[in-house]
């Protein structure tokens, strides 16, 4: 059934009123110049049509997920999924738009009623059960670290080290944590971790939509650090720290969030670690959109890789920096399989690995398990290593 | 004490297997309560299953009309209503299958009798009846106990009470109750599914997948994964709805039943309509994340992994020994 | 068509650690989620497929706690244009039969041409409240329905059985469907149709409507526990490397492969 009806009969104010009570700022002062869709990283997928540039207008004018028809209405629910929360486009605007957090206002009524896709629907329904994106019990979560001596955290310890769900129980991207831990051991660094007291950081399913959850992980979180005394955390996931640095404040809560290239750069410049075995490899460094363009953490992560002696550092030079092109995990994009031909990280792959490079290296769990994944599944044997790791071999 | 009832189910000219489980229950029942099993056969022209059913139980009461012939949840309701209110069986026992669910639940409001549907066991002593069934998706087994009455009905979950040879000598009994006109409920006909280009009962490798493959795109990497082992991709029911296969590849009670040399299921629960389907492999091996999936307990080697993860790193090594 | 549809809110338990709770006799809820159960969700779709093609109205009842009132928000934003909610805080222990007995008095009061059940719960897995319901509405029923044509005072149906086979009938109407997952695809909701939903009056009926002395309960729950390990698989432990190495040696010795 096609119920196409005239643009007038759909324009409806109180889904604008909703949007804009959700967070969708800023609606009114776009003039449709598109410079957001040209930077969108689904313009050079471009086998999918994403106009993010009507959506300021769309929302104005309340024609958001609004369909009658079944099938047109699961295509446009399907587009408010498709966003990963990048912002790039929210560097170009020349109005400051935040395209995201239009999307992000929908998707907070759409997971209200439940309507949104079952597979992100059972990604916050594991984080609500058992803490964690992965639906791993909570006593799990410090397997990584059985035989590392890594002490419980205890009140006087300098650092809380939180590890990230997924760098946590992903039997692949554990490895970062434990090489992190093993360098801060190496430094002397006085640090401990939280063990089960742990849930995910939620920046993920908040930017899914799930307001209700995100609150609930974060007030277990923020209790869970003033039960301990935490002043000071260190993070190797770029979303968690951007979670903490950015949105738990709203919460009232105050302790200062690192995020471990930071730190790994000051020790490296210290003294307190020297990474004296050759790396001969020539290595692409990918930002990170919630580490770089998102946070500002540019040359700490390539700090520490010029440290290594032997390593040759690479750039995707036009794409690097504030251009770098998302690797499409964020808000949701981890979970969400789009079809092989429409996917971001592919053009982000392709583009690390015609550099020449022979390492990709991330500093962000999510960075690693899309790419390390779209480039297998395309062919490629490249390595993609997180900054950690390398550090590491290198090290320890 | 009164008897115990069992209905005797058939579908095409055949008697299924679920009677003679029905049959087996019926007869540990009836012993321990020191009483008499009567065999239920609403039919037409049943005289050979009367026959296969001899050494079943002690009586085998027939009610024969053309308008019995298929299964029709009204006329069968109608007749054994009036036996059951006839009889005063203290256990009515019906299979749990697509009749019996129809049936027993229908029956019980009808004659206010209370009813109990997919039971795995059945005990009944002073303390009254009490049944175990299964709850939360196979997670949790229940105790359940029945309010106090002179006639109970259960249906029981098939292959829950193993087949065996009888050795009675049913007296055989011909009702002269006679069915009425179907008022609402007319049967048509039987369907086959289409039958498509895999034939999933003749593989001997058969890969099965679940709800833990996640999305459309990956089938193509366990489709990958099975042909490098010389097997054919069959699957449970959820997969089956998301039109990721077509219906004849569902393993299952609702699907087809496979006999393979190796059936590896990936991310599937375990859920007794789909074992029902394949436990009688020969070799069953499970990969799935959690470690309480009731699919451990059908299988004879697993792995509690994420199979994303286990599934390349399988097909490496098999690549490795293959050279 | 006006159309009846029956829904139940229950925890997903899917891929959740289920434990019992101190009682032994119920499950402990506070890390569970709730939803729809999964084959309601089809009777939803179903119901709104016949009044997108012949109109009607859709009502939406379910025996449940307060929360409930989430679920059948969801299910007014979905199509259904009436909702109750059935306090089941004022009716102690239910089983299947008791509560059909509750649907019935308040079902009967409605005008209705059809009513769509899922076929089962997957919480307590009773298959009973449909068929109980119809049986004591007085009107036929089919279980399993995996199709449904509506014609001219009756229907058509398929309904499923065993080994992949289906049953093919005519039944009169009105009449209590209980469909199988898999009939059609439930939608989403639209932000619209959300807005409207989320200013509706749920209705609530309880024990001041309902003569709670006259209900029966059949069945009480006398334990809860974790199934009897009767067989259990030799599992392979270590790294996803390790577990297949072991796992494809075993496989080659077996000459499975
Ligand atoms: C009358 C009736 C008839 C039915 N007939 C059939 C039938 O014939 N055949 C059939 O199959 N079903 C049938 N069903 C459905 C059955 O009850 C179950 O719902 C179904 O079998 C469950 O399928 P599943 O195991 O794929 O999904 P789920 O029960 O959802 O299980 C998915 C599993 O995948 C695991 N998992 C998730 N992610 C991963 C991962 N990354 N790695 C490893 N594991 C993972 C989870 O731990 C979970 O155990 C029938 C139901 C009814 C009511
Ligand atoms: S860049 Fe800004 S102003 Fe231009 S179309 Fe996009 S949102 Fe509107
Ligand atoms: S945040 Fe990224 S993915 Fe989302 S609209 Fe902006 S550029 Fe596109």
């Amino acid at each position: 059934m096609n119920k196409k009806k005239n643009i007038a009969d759909q324009i409806n104010p109180e889904i604008r009123d909703a949007l804009l009570e959700m967070g969708a700022d800023g609606i009114y002062r776009c003039y449709q110049c598109g410079k957001c869709a040209g930077t969108c990283p689904w313009f050079p997928v471009g086998t999918y049509d994403f106009p993010i540039f009507r959506l300021p207008l769309e929302a104005a004018l309340g024609m958001i997920a609004s369909s009658e028809d079944k099938d047109e209405l699961a295509a446009e629910i399907d587009k408010i999924y498709r966003c990963v929360g990048c912002e790039a486009c929210v560097d170009q605007c020349p109005h400051g738009i935040n395209i995201p957090s239009i999307f992000r206002a929908g998707r907070r009524l759409l997971v209200d009623f439940g309507s949104y896709p079952e597979i992100l629907k059972s990604t916050v329904r594991k984080i609500h059960d058992v803490g964690n994106p992965v639906g791993e019990p909570r006593e799990k979560r410090s397997d990584w670290a059985r035989d590392l001596n890594v002490p419980v955290f205890e009140p006087g310890m300098e650092f809380l080290y939180f590890s990230c769900c997924i760098s946590s129980y992903d039997p692949r991207v554990k490895s970062v944590a434990r090489a992190v831990a093993g360098i801060l051991q190496k430094a002397g660094i006085s640090f401990g971790i939280l063990q089960s007291e742990e849930s995910c950081c939620g920046e993920a399913i908040r930017r899914i939509g799930s307001e209700t959850v995100y609150e609930e992980v974060a007030k277990a979180n923020t209790s869970a650090f003033e039960r301990n005394s935490v002043a000071k955390v260190l993070v190797n996931s770029p979303h968690c720290y951007t979670s903490f640095k950015n949105d738990y404040p709203e919460l009232g809560v105050k302790f200062d969030v690192l995020h471990i290239s930071e730190h790994l750069s000051d020790l490296i410049e210290s003294g307190a670690i020297k990474p004296d075995k050759e790396f001969a490899k020539k290595v692409v460094y990918h930002d990170p959109c919630a580490l770089g363009r998102q946070n500002d953490i540019y040359e700490a992560p390539r700090n520490v890789l010029r440290s290594i002696p032997g390593l040759e550092l690479l750039e995707v030079e036009n794409f690097n920096h504030g251009l770098s092109v998302c690797c499409g995990a964020g808000s949701g994009g981890l979970w969400m399989e789009w079809d092989k031909d429409e996917r971001i990280a592919g053009v982000r792959v392709t583009q690390l690995i015609d550099t020449g490079a022979d390492v990709i290296a991330v500093a962000c769990p999510y960075c690693l398990q899309m790419l390390e994944e779209t480039a297998k599944s395309m062919g490629h044997d490249i390595p993609v290593m997180d900054i950690a790791e390398i550090l590491a071999e290198s090290c320890l | 004490m009164a008897e115990i009832l069992a209905l005797v189910e058939h579908r095409q000219g055949s008697l299924r297997d679920v009677t003679f489980e029905l049959m087996s229950c019926g007869r540990k029942l009836a012993e321990n309560l020191d009483t008499r099993l009567t065999a239920v056969l609403l039919g037409h022209n049943t005289g050979e299953f009367a026959d296969d059913l001899k050494t079943q139980a002690h009586r085998i009461l027939v009610l024969d009309d053309e308008r019995f012939k298929d299964f029709n949840s009204e006329s069968y309701q109608q007749a054994l209503s009036q036996v059951i209110k006839s009889e005063n069986p203290v256990i009515t026992l019906i299979g749990h299958t697509a009749f019996g669910m129809s049936l027993c639940p229908a029956l019980g409001a009808q004659l206010d009798i209370p009813s109990s549907t997919d039971c795995l066991d059945i005990e009944m002593n002073d303390g009254g009846l009490k049944v175990i069934r299964q709850m939360y998706e196979g997670k949790l087994d229940a105790r359940v106990r029945f309010r106090e009455s002179p006639s109970y009905l259960v249906t029981i979950r098939t292959g829950c009470f193993p087949a065996e040879d009888g050795n009675l000598q049913a007296e055989i009994v011909s009702s002269d109750l006679k069915a009425a006109e179907p008022q609402h409920l007319k049967f048509i006909e039987y369907l086959e599914a289409a039958v498509g280009d895999v034939d999933i009962t003749k593989a001997d490798v058969v890969v099965g997948v679940g709800r833990g493959i996640k999305e459309k795109e990956n089938m193509a990497m366990v489709e990958e994964f099975a042909g490098m082992i010389g097997g054919v991709v069959a699957c449970t029911r959820p997969i089956v709805d998301a039109e990721w296969l077509p219906k004849d590849r569902q393993v299952g009670s609702s699907g087809k039943t496979v006999k393979p040399k190796l059936y590896i299921a990936l991310g599937i629960s375990g859920a007794f309509q789909h074992t029902a389907g394949m436990k009688g492999s020969d070799t069953i091996i499970a990969v799935n994340k959690d470690p309480d999936a009731p699919i451990f307990g059908e299988a004879d080697y697993g792995i509690v992994d994420d199979l994303f993860k286990v599934l390349p790193a399988l097909r490496d090594k098999i690549t490795e020994l293959k050279q | 068509m006006n159309i009846v549809v029956c829904i139940k809110r229950v925890p997903q338990t899917a891929d959740a650690q289920v434990r019992v709770d101190s009682s032994g006799k119920d499950i402990e809820k506070e890390r569970l989620t709730f939803d729809l159960n999964e084959s309601d969700a089809y009777a939803l779709e179903q119901a709104v497929l016949f009044k997108e093609q012949s109109g009607g109205t859709i009502t939406a009842v379910s025996v449940g706690h307060p929360d409930t009132e989430d679920t059948l928000r969801m299910v007014l934003a979905k199509g259904a244009d009436t909702a109750i909610r059935i306090k089941a805080e004022d009716f102690d222990e239910l089983d299947g039969y008791k509560t059909a007995q509750i649907l019935k008095t308040v079902i009967e009061k409605a005008e209705f041409d059809m009513i769509f059940t899922g076929c089962m719960a997957t919480d307590d897995g009773y298959y009973q409240v449909g068929v109980n319901l119809a049986q004591l509405l007085g009107i036929p029923h089919a279980t399993l329905v995996s199709s449904i044509e509506i014609g001219d005072g009756a229907a058509r149906i398929k309904r499923e059985l065993e080994g992949g086979l289906l049953e093919h009938d005519e039944i009169s109407l009105p009449a209590l469907f209980s469909v199988q997952t898999g009939i059609n695809v439930p939608r989403y909701a639209s932000l619209i149709a959300i807005r409207k939903a989320a200013k509706k009056e749920i209705a609530a009926v309880g024990q001041d409507d309902i003569d709670k002395d006259a209900l029966v309960l059949n069945t009480q729950i006398e334990e809860l526990f974790v199934p009897p390990v009767t067989k259990r698989a030799e599992i392979f432990s270590g790294t996803p490397e390790e577990v297949s190495g072991k796992l494809a040696d075993m496989l080659n010795e077996k000459g499975l492969i």
